[in-house]
């Protein structure tokens, strides 16, 4: 057979094709299982060496040569030979989840991967839970550390942590317990950047007969680990919660600077993520738990904060002005 | 509290390390060391003293004694001896020890009112303090040395010290501002009238001028609590009662005033001292393994950090001195130890516990469930306040925050509704939902709210989409302008048109979250054809379509569906067009078999008063 008469044809009846099932039926005559040129392929066992190299290449510029030009005149089903894909895409309407909701799957995935169950707690809570049980007495100063909103009559307020949860929680459930409690708290102070009046932490506790700071610090890092995706540094350093002793801040290894300190940190080289500690013994025995074969540790994070971080948004008040332009990026 | 650089190294002989690193270290092992600023010749830290360490460290020498345990560097003593040169004594009277446990005072004699040496003011200055005049300034300086507050009378002004509290009266303070006091408050007075607030403010009168020629010195201690409220009711806090309400240690007031009879040029007197139950140091029993059990590491030298604290140690007894009142338990001794060790070059290690996985609370599910379908459906969600102003219906609040955002919500709707119309300007078709607590009774909601004509019936749309997703299929809906959302025999939530061309629902979520089902059973699919019939109904206009469609549904168990194609409105007469469908799982139904039912839904139509159009 002759490799040039095959060209031939072939380039012919490819110019003259008018729709994709033309094209289509001349590729498989050439080229398909039993096409003209594929059969010379096949053939070439039967030649001799020096043949059989010379046939092949030919064979096989002729064959690359005849799917560039199919390729090139390529044809929609429908026949219309010019076809657009850059036209603009069809609008589809989805709706879309809030950042805090987003920050929120993601935290609380994490933790039950850890083995912590996800718990709700009242917003509107008494003295009792919110103060007087997590060790804060009536008239001490330590009780300015939270600025409260109370309802009409003071008898009862809006939370100002999650930590009353741990109260509700170790009431009603013994020990070993993991626990993160997720929700919305309330401070009276001046917004600005980074303070709202109503905001979100997830609390954190867990309590066994030897839990302590090491094993914290180590469930601390492998949170921030899986939720930034990427290898992290934590620290410790002394603070004080009067429901916890000893107490902790904990601080992330700033990601921009690796602790050398820049403007996303403030030049500290650090960022202060959470409040924590050893749970108090004092706290125990409000919930009528044995301090002396009970301990673990609580935790208090910032869902906002987090949600910045993440998305870098440098406004905190941007996460409750429900503006579309910002809520449709999410 | 400011702190001064020079100030702090007036304590050591030694060289201190730079102020950076005694910044970093502080912030590592005792408080967040949050700036640090270059002052003249001085730098100033400015550190968050945590309230519990109120009664030794708001205090320069509280700071220099952690520095000098964290850097090992020795800290010079400060308590002088004083040498008496008169006995010039006053009459002080206590009427109850329990407000005020001690009272310690000096007369000096031949004082000279002028401006203070420059160190002393260039230390005040860099602590955020202006200075006035070298006695109420040495008074000032020794508060920020030692924390003890100290407060100087014109002796001459003054025939004897009653601490007793307040009647009803005026009193004008050293500020020039009148303040009225009563009974809750605890007063200094001479025999006619106060010439304190205890605590909290000297009063003009008995002040320093510069006539003054002798002074009368006061170191006392308060309860912290009548402090505290006296300076709540009074709207008046000061560096002294700010110290005062933490509770400070009556053991300090000898070694302060002593401190600062050195600091004053005049001709000191006996010191005069009411001081009857002394505060003696506190035991703890202490099991030095609970060190490692709590942090989950060995610390070798935990004795020797107790002691540097100036704890004694006698066997498993700690003794704790009494300027560290926060220190009342075991585990305050193991911060103590923690902390001084460093926590910054802990290990990490993780928890070993027995595999209790829990399975995941309906909220959760269901929340989250919801969320991700209404998303689907084109909403996008919105976290608002639970404040709404002071014009709509709202829980009231003891201290409302402001006129926007004054009462607790009771229905999510009101901010979803504005944040709606907010957003009116950059979209013309908006739909967002909420998932929330609504207060009163304390309950989470769901809201959606959708911007456009004619919304009405994409809502219930809506609201089937999230019905069925959670498993429950027997809704119904109910009333005439509002719909109310019927599941069984439970209400809901509703929906309306709250506003022009704003539809919105609210459900209460908890209720749903109890219908809710989370299991779901394959029906097998009929092998066998569906049939359609169609048929138009003639009703007024006042006609629910459910009444006829529940007449349809009525005749026969082999009607799968039916469905309202066509509506149209004439006079007050109205034209419903459905398709009826047919289906069996056990045979092809016959022609005969569905006329004679569909004769039985014309029949059953027109004897309730419908007309069929044939």
């Amino acid at each position: 057979m002759n490799l040039n008469d095959i060209k031939k044809r072939a380039e012919n009846e490819i110019n003259s094709a008018q729709d994709f099932n033309q094209l289509r039926e001349i590729e498989k005559k050439y080229l398909g299982k039993k096409g003209e040129l594929t059969q010379i392929l096949r053939s070439l066992k039967d030649l001799s060496d020096i043949e059989k190299k010379k046939v092949g290449k030919e064979s096989n510029i002729l064959k690359n040569h005849l799917m560039d030009l199919i390729n090139k005149k390529s044809f929609t089903k429908k026949g219309k030979q010019f076809f657009d894909v850059t036209i603009p895409s069809e609008k589809i309407q989805i709706g879309h989840l809030h950042p805090l909701t987003l920050v929120r799957r993601q935290v609380e995935d994490i933790f039950e991967r850890l083995g912590f169950k996800i718990i709700d707690g009242p917003e509107v809570e008494t003295e009792y839970y919110n103060f007087d049980a997590l060790n804060i007495p009536k008239d001490h100063p330590a009780r300015d550390m939270w600025d409260t909103f109370w309802l009409k009559g003071k008898k009862q307020l809006l939370r100002t942590h999650t930590s009353p949860a741990q109260i509700h929680y170790m009431e009603k459930n013994n020990p070993p317990l993991s626990i993160i409690v997720p929700g919305r708290v309330f401070r009276y102070e001046a917004t600005d950047a980074s303070h709202e009046i109503n905001f979100y932490q997830v609390e954190g506790l867990m309590v066994g007969e030897d839990i302590n700071a090491v094993n914290f610090k180590a469930v601390m890092e492998k949170f921030f680990e899986m939720f930034f995706n990427k290898p992290v540094k934590i620290r410790l350093r002394p603070s004080y919660f009067p429901f916890t002793e000893p107490s902790f801040e904990v601080d992330l290894q700033c990601f921009i600077c690796k602790g050398r300190g820049c403007s996303t940190c403030s030049k500290r080289g650090w960022l202060e993520m959470c409040g924590a500690g050893m749970v108090h013994p004092n706290v125990f025995k409000y919930v009528k738990l044995d301090s002396k074969k009970w301990q673990g540790f609580a935790f208090g994070l910032g869902l906002d904060r987090l949600a910045m971080m993440k998305y870098k948004i440098n406004d905190m008040r941007l996460l409750y002005a429900n503006d579309i332009r910002l809520l449709e990026q999410f | 509290m400011k702190f001064s650089y020079n100030f702090l190294q007036s304590f050591f002989d030694k060289k201190l390390p730079k102020p950076d690193k005694i910044g970093e270290v502080l912030t590592l092992h005792s408080f967040e060391v949050e700036t640090i600023t270059k002052f003249r010749d001085d730098f100033i830290f400015d550190i968050d003293i945590t309230p519990n360490r109120a009664a030794d460290c708001l205090s320069h020498y509280g700071i220099a004694k952690e520095i000098s345990i964290l850097f090992n560097l020795k800290l010079k003593d400060i308590n002088p001896k004083i040498k008496e040169e008169c006995n010039e004594v006053i009459d002080i009277k206590i009427k109850d020890i329990k407000e005020c446990p001690r009272y310690t005072a000096r007369v000096i004699k031949n004082v000279k009112v002028k401006q203070s040496e420059k160190y002393i003011k260039d230390r005040l200055i860099a602590c955020g303090l202006e200075p006035i005049n070298n006695i109420v300034d040495v008074a000032n300086y020794v508060m920020l040395e030692t924390g003890q507050p100290m407060h100087a009378f014109d002796y001459d002004k003054v025939d004897k010290i009653i601490v007793r509290r307040a009647k009803k009266e005026s009193f004008t303070g050293l500020d020039d501002n009148k303040y009225e006091l009563d009974p809750s408050m605890l007063v200094i007075a001479d025999s006619k009238k106060p010439i304190a607030i205890a605590g909290i403010k000297g009063g003009k009168e008995t002040g320093i001028d510069k006539k003054t020629k002798n002074i009368l010195l006061e170191a006392a201690n308060f309860n912290p609590l009548l402090i505290r409220k006296a300076s709540q009711k009074l709207n008046l806090r000061t560096d002294a009662s700010f110290r005062f309400e933490h509770g400070y240690d009556p053991n300090l007031t000898e070694i302060a005033i002593n401190r600062l009879t050195e600091l004053i040029n005049g001709k000191p007197c006996k010191l005069i001292d009411k001081y009857s139950k002394k505060r003696i140091p506190l035991k703890i029993k202490f099991d030095i393994n609970r060190v490692e059990k709590l942090l989950g590491y060995k610390i070798k030298n935990s004795i020797n950090i107790l002691k540097s604290l100036g704890m004694k140690i006698n066997g498993n007894i700690v003794t704790v001195p009494t300027n560290r009142p926060d220190i009342t338990t075991e585990v305050d001794l193991i911060e103590e130890i923690g902390r001084i060790h460093g926590y910054s070059n802990l290990k990490s290690e993780m928890p070993v516990i027995f595999l209790d996985p829990k399975l995941r609370e309906d909220n959760v599910i269901y929340i989250r469930k919801v969320k991700d379908i209404l998303k689907s459906a084109g909403f996008t969600e919105t976290y608002n306040y639970s404040f709404v102003s002071k014009k709509e219906n709202g829980i009231e609040m003891e201290n409302p925050f402001s006129e926007d955002m004054y009462g607790l919500r009771i229905s999510l709707l009101t901010n979803l509704v504005k944040v709606i119309e907010e957003n009116s300007k950059h979209r013309k078709d908006l739909y967002l939902f909420e998932i929330g607590k609504v207060y009163g009774k304390e309950k989470l909601m769901l809201a959606g709210a959708a911007l456009g004509k004619e919304k009405f019936y994409f809502l219930k749309g809506i609201i089937d989409l999230v019905l069925n997703g959670l498993g429950i299929t027997d809704t119904m809906y109910l009333g005439d302008d509002v719909a109310e959302i019927k599941v069984g025999n439970a209400i809901i939530g509703r929906i309306e048109e709250v506003k022009t061309n704003i539809y919105a629902f609210e459900i209460d979520f908890e209720k749903l979250i109890k219908l809710a089902k989370n299991e779901n059973e394959y029906l097998p699919v009929s092998k066998y054809p569906a049939a359609i019939r169609d048929i138009s109904v003639l009703v007024n206009t006042n006609t629910k379509v459910a009444e006829v469609m529940n007449e349809i549904y009525k005749h026969s168990k082999l009607i799968i569906d039916v469905d309202l194609f066509d509506i149209f409105e004439k006079a007050n007469q109205k034209s419903l067009a459905f398709h009826i469908k047919y289906q069996s799982n056990t045979k092809t139904l016959e022609s005969s078999e569905i006329d004679s039912i569909q004769k039985n839904i014309i029949n059953g139509l027109e004897s309730q008063g419908f007309k069929v159009r044939k």
